[in-house]
């Protein structure tokens, strides 16, 4: 007996990650803070740490509604003045 | 028929255990017993919708961005148990779904319990068979359950809103394996809610994400102010989201009875979402102490530590509508926060 599989097709993302750089070194790297109750210290943690290790430049910035996109004043600031963004946490 | 454009499984058996078992292997299924959506029931289902391309996306749901074109919502209906005069409330649903203010991408994944609840209106509820009567929100009526279920599914597998995968609820909850009514327009005073969403049609769907339904009890009330005091005090913990959101939606789904009191004193729709909103307040400093993450409208964050503040923005923000039979019950439905619900036109 055949049968449908019930996921469809995939259309088009409407993002894709950009390429990851090779080197990180002297990089600058954006934190995008999503105001989550711990998603702030997780990041500026981890960016932190990639400071230390890369001598990387760090911007932290906040979205003020974790569940909502960040503006595109947001992204277009994170667009100029970063070439690596941290974001994605949880609570 | 040519199968080429979709994948097929190949079962060996008919037994729906079965074929639970195997959509399980696949990460697929809500946990209970599907129907096998063979190609034959899945046309029968298809030639209800009439002289529409089955192929065509209706939306592309987040966050796995899977395309529900018309079979595949077809398909997931057939799994669901649904009857072929239910597709058309599904497909609308999902038209619903991919409005941006729905925000379905954060419904799917927040932390939240939240899942979309659908009310059907009008004509097309009672002729399909959809209950906005007694026991409304379950069990026992075919038409809500298998509809409900089958846009869990749709958001399951065609939106990968799967449990520690697309959908991040920390515990999950049982409207998200069916959650679907009728608006009770045969025994509401105030006629149709879809019309107040502007939608000028005989039948709609409107798709709600919030929580599972808030018991409001009054058995002795004939004075709608002390019925609706009792509203105003359900909207008003402090564990809903709306609490620190004050864009949030809440549905109220009055029983008749208590919509009839409340009619039969002059109360509009609009008078009893004015009445609650200056209702259900709470202090501000409470609430300040309570959330310190709040997503308030610029003009609260002005007020002053001693003052109340309504638990939505605005009266409009609180839906009134009937639901249930006889007895005195109503509920209070609180919105995820983040999301406006949505009245389309029920089409195929």
């Amino acid at each position: 007996m055949k049968i449908y599989t019930p996921e469809g097709q995939l259309g088009e993302p409407q993002t894709s990650l950009a390429p990851s750089p090779t080197v990180l070194a002297g990089k600058r790297i954006g934190i995008l803070d999503n105001t989550k109750p711990n998603a702030g210290l997780l990041l500026a943690r981890l960016a932190s740490r990639l400071a230390d290790r890369t001598m990387a430049e760090l911007t932290i910035t906040e979205k003020k509604n974790a569940a909502l996109a960040a503006p595109d004043q947001v992204i277009g600031n994170l667009t100029k003045e970063v070439e690596i963004v941290l974001t994605g946490s949880a609570d | 028929m040519n199968f080429d454009n979709y994948r097929m499984l190949d079962l060996t058996t008919d037994d729906p255990m079965a074929l639970t078992a195997t959509f399980a292997s696949h990460g697929w299924g809500d946990g209970l017993p599907l129907v096998a959506p063979t190609p034959d029931r899945v046309e029968t289902m298809l030639s209800y919708l009439g002289d529409v391309d089955p192929e065509e996306v209706i939306a592309t749901l987040p966050p796995r961005s899977g395309e529900a074109t018309r079979r595949m919502i077809a398909v997931n209906a057939v799994l669901a148990g649904c009857a072929p005069q239910h597709l058309p409330v599904l497909i609308s649903a999902v038209r619903a779904l991919s409005a941006p203010e729905l925000n379905l991408r954060g419904v799917n994944a927040t932390t939240h319990c939240v899942a979309p609840l659908l009310i059907i209106h009008g004509k097309y509820a009672s002729d399909a068979g959809y209950n906005g009567g007694l026991g409304a929100f379950g069990p026992g009526n075919h038409a809500n359950a298998s509809t409900g279920r089958a846009l869990r599914l749709i958001l399951l597998h065609i939106g990968g809103a799967v449990p520690g995968g697309g959908d991040a609820s920390t515990q999950g909850g049982p409207a998200k394996y069916t959650y679907c009514v009728a608006e009770n327009l045969d025994e509401s005073p105030w006629g149709s809610y879809a019309t107040t969403k502007g939608v000028d049609s005989g039948s709609a769907v409107t798709v709600h994400c919030g929580e599972a339904p808030h018991n409001v009890h009054d058995m002795e009330s004939s004075d709608p102010a002390a019925i609706l005091d009792k509203v105003a005090s359900a909207m008003c913990s402090w564990g809903q989201n709306n609490a620190p959101i004050s864009q949030g939606e809440y549905f109220i789904t009055l029983c008749p009875e208590h919509a009839f009191t409340c009619a039969s004193q002059g109360w509009s729709r609009d008078d009893i979402a004015s009445y609650l909103y200056n209702k259900a307040t709470v202090n501000v400093g409470e609430a300040k102490q309570a959330f310190a993450l709040r997503a308030w409208a610029p003009w609260q964050h002005a007020l002053g530590d001693a003052d109340r503040i309504a638990m939505t923005e605005k009266p409009d923000n609180i839906k009134i509508l009937v639901v249930g039979g006889p007895g005195k019950h109503s509920s209070i439905i609180p919105s995820w926060g983040m999301t406006k619900s949505v009245t389309v036109p029920i089409m195929p």
